[in-house]
């Protein structure tokens, strides 16, 4: 059993704040918690509201409707009662009427202590009442949370929260949430995981141009500058910051720049510049829906075939597409390492829902683990820097030592320096691709969760892997008819894997369904499976209002 | 087809003012002594952006409009090695005009060489950012409207701590220019080098910038703001050559 809280209101009313007070208290009561945001572009006013979604286990997914909605403004109410489960409640931030609970929050922050800013203490106390929690542990953790500022602040929190309860108390428990069974201390956003997976790789050198979804990962960055020893660098644009990144990583620093769809596509020809350079960039795309600025707070997966085929000319790249905060954190990781093992451009591919989920997970290592950047320190007076050799990678040295390190952007000889002889042109054209077997060989295969004869596949990439997984579940309630088959690197594809996993011999297709799920309007991926040779079948189940999936949703449109 | 000989020769025309500049780069950077395993030539491209191929250095030849973001990520990652930028007009000022502006706020401690012909070369004599009013080209065939843009005064304004102009043709002053500009550890360093190109500018030549080109007077001050800005201000009959800014200014590395 589980229960979302849908807290909504105008930006500026703190709806942020007492969602993450309330997602860390729930944390620390034992439960497990899934909290998503739903904002608009802009600083103050229109309609945002935090999903906080409570389990005693392990949740994936956000709802569709609210078992409480705490509306901190007429506007919400107006627009959101119609989104609230049978026997859910409505907490109105103002006068009660006909089946809404009414708490007016400022008011009473104000009469207790005189200011109008602590009325998330008073709304967080009152949804921990109404869900029968104890107020108590909500007052223990507001005294560890403002322990820096005093005593006065301390006690003036808990007082509100403590109204707020009182309040509600008449009703309390009157939402049956689910019993607290332990779960894990660790709360973190998928922008945090996809950051503390950079700065533990060992990443010196950061850069952006600020643009909403990815935004998020400097920020990350920036704040842990110090401790890991970052240089973060707020670029004049998109292509400086590539071009710096370039510049740094031919140095020797390990460096990535994030951005989302609109910022990269400036960024391009930059990741051809990687591409014939040989330059080992990582770049963090968080999608958002296109074309053109779009819908910039809002999530989308439309961009995999842009990341895909960007940069002009041809050269080898590698794409990963974390599904889960612990999958942000490691294939970072494995970005870095890819990028350094085949000194080429790599690419994280998430989205506006990945970035800004919020859920307790088991703790990641925060220990700096910095990657194997294969650079060679015994280089002499004879280096050439773009040695033909049979895997196409060729050893790498740094500007500093003996060996001078020469880098073109137009076609080069092996010393590095430019050349139009068209056999040298050859020669480097297929060393740079025959790097692109070794990523191939270390592809990431697809993860199948679910029965792996299952009669219908769902398939998907990224941040749909949540959603995909709890619809399964969902699904295979009854009969264990369904798996998922989640892509976490979508690119290169391992065409002979790929093929056994979706259509196994011995197993008559014609008795197995294949669905794409994916938040785009073309089924790029499918697209991108039949470009290489993988003849599908297959029905697709897409969104592409800018909202994310729910795994109910997915359930739904699937039995229809 | 092996063609690999053509590559090793400059792809300059005879009398092109990039030979000069590259000869006078070699003997400045042996004056300033500067250590060739920890320098990095940087450019963008164009004609002028192919001089680091022609010396004996780090190269990093990146992309058209780009060199300085490049220098910046280099000179981030190794704060030990001397960063100089070897690239032309139509790359520093126009394609790259954006990163230009920001460089030197940002007052990285790179040394940007300018080769200024006031053309574009590489692609065969159209417009740049410094072309004079009235230029005619194959493109401008009304001749130039746009008002030339002003890198020196553009960079006092940012207050860049080391500003200077030279000419291609005064051998002598260039490498002086040259030798002040690598000896320089403040911060960001312009050096715009009027040049001559003698295959699409038959305005501005070798003969008319010499004629024109003239040392600032000894008398000033290049930390007096105002009187830099005035001279950077100058062009016409005569064209000030020299150091004409000169700023204190924290670069990025200081704190």
């Amino acid at each position: 059993m589980d229960i979302t809280i849908r807290i909504a209101g105008e930006a500026g009313q703190g709806l942020q704040t007492t969602g993450d007070l309330l997602v860390r208290v729930f944390t620390r009561l034992g439960l497990h918690v899934f909290s998503t945001q739903s904002y608009l572009s802009r600083i103050r006013g229109g309609l945002n509201w935090c999903d906080i979604r409570i389990e005693d286990k392990e949740l994936f997914s956000g709802r569709e409707q609210a078992d409480l909605l705490v509306a901190l403004n007429k506007d919400a109410l107006d627009e959101l009662r119609d989104q609230v489960t049978e026997g859910g409640m409505i907490l109105f931030n103002g006068s009660a009427e006909s089946g809404i609970l009414g708490v007016d929050f400022s008011a009473i922050a104000k009469e207790l202590v005189g200011s109008a800013v602590m009325a998330n203490s008073v709304a967080a106390g009152a949804i921990i009442e109404l869900l029968g929690y104890d107020i108590e542990e909500l007052c223990r953790f507001l005294e560890v949370t403002f322990k820096k500022k005093g005593d006065e602040i301390i006690q003036n929190n808990v007082k509100c929260a403590r109204q707020g309860a009182a309040m509600v108390s008449s009703q309390a428990g009157h939402i049956a949430a689910p019993k607290p069974t332990g779960s894990p201390e660790c709360v973190c956003t998928g922008g945090e995981a996809l950051g503390l997976g950079a700065a533990t790789a060992g990443v010196s050198f950061a850069t952006a141009y600020p643009m909403t979804p990815g935004t998020a990962v400097l920020t990350y960055l920036a704040g842990v500058s110090d401790e890991y020893g970052i240089t973060v660098e707020q670029a004049e644009d998109e292509i400086a910051a590539v071009n710096m990144v370039c510049g740094a990583v031919y140095a020797g620093a390990v460096a990535m720049t994030t951005t989302s769809g609109g910022g990269f596509a400036l960024m391009t020809e930059g990741v051809s510049l990687a591409g014939m350079m040989e330059l080992p960039i990582v770049i963090h795309i968080a999608q958002r829906p296109g074309p053109a600025t779009g819908l910039p707070t809002r999530t989308a997966q439309q961009d995999l075939k842009m990341v895909l085929y960007a940069g002009h000319g041809e050269f080898p790249r590698a794409i990963y597409t974390p599904g889960t905060l612990r999958q942000a954190y490691d294939l970072m990781r494995r970005a870095f390492e890819t990028a350094h093992k085949y000194q080429s451009p790599v690419f994280i591919l998430s989205d506006e829902f990945l970035v800004d989920i919020q859920k307790n997970i088991e703790p990641l290592d925060k220990i700096r683990r910095p990657i194997v950047q294969y650079i060679v320190e015994e280089a002499g007076p004879d280096y050439q820097r773009y040695t033909v050799t049979p895997d196409g990678i060729s050893p790498r040295a740094v500007p500093g030592g003996e060996a001078l390190v020469i880098c073109d952007s137009d076609e080069h000889s092996e010393s590095g320096h430019i050349t139009e002889d068209l056999a040298a042109r050859i020669r480097q054209q297929d060393k740079r691709m025959a790097k692109g077997k070794g990523i191939l060989a270390e592809v990431i295969p697809p993860e199948v969760y679910g029965p792996a004869e299952a009669t219908h596949l769902l398939v998907c990439w990224g941040s749909t892997y949540g959603p995909c997984r709890e619809a399964v579940d969902r699904l295979n309630s009854g009969e264990p008819n369904f798996a998922m088959v989640h892509f976490s690197q979508v690119w290169p594809i391992d065409v002979e894997k790929v093929k056994k996993i979706l259509t196994p011999q011995g197993l008559d297709s014609s008795l197995r369904k294949i669905t794409f799920v994916e938040g785009n309007v073309t089924a790029q991926m499918a697209s991108v499976l039949r470009e290489q040779g993988i003849h599908l079948d297959c029905d697709t189940l897409l969104r592409y209002d800018g909202m994310p999936f729910s795994g109910e949703e997915i359930a739904r449109r699937i039995e229809k | 087809m092996n063609l690999g000989k053509f590559d090793h020769t400059p792809a300059w025309c005879p009398g092109c003012g990039n030979f000069p500049i590259l000869k006078t780069l070699e003997k400045a950077l042996d004056q300033a002594g500067i250590d060739r395993r920890k320098l990095v030539l940087t450019s963008g491209i164009g004609q002028a952006a192919k001089t680091p191929h022609y010396t004996r250095a780090n190269v990093f030849n990146g992309l058209h409009g780009r060199a300085l973001p490049a220098a910046t990520g280099i000179k981030i990652a190794n704060r030990d090695i001397e960063v100089v930028i070897t690239s032309g007009d139509g790359d520093m000022y126009g394609e790259g005009g954006n990163h230009f502006i920001h460089a030197i706020r940002r007052n990285i401690p790179v040394k940007a060489f300018v080769h200024n012909n006031q053309v574009y070369g590489l692609t065969k004599g159209q417009a740049s950012p410094t072309s004079d009013l009235g230029f005619i080209t194959k493109i401008q065939t009304h001749g130039v409207r746009n008002t030339p843009f002003n890198p020196l005064a553009v960079a006092i304004v940012e207050d860049c701590p080391f500003v200077a102009r030279t000419f291609s043709g005064d051998r002598d002053h260039l490498l002086a220019m040259m030798v002040a500009a690598l000896q320089f550890t403040g911060g960001f360093v312009l050096l715009d080098i009027l040049q001559p190109c003698v295959s699409f500018n038959r305005r501005n030549t070798n003969q008319w910038y010499r004629e024109r080109v003239k040392p600032v007077d000894d008398s000033h001050d290049p930390f007096d703001r105002r009187a830099a800005l005035e001279i950077a201000l100058t062009w016409g009959d005569e064209i000030p050559i020299g150091i004409i800014y000169r700023s204190n200014r924290k670069s990025y590395f200081d704190d």
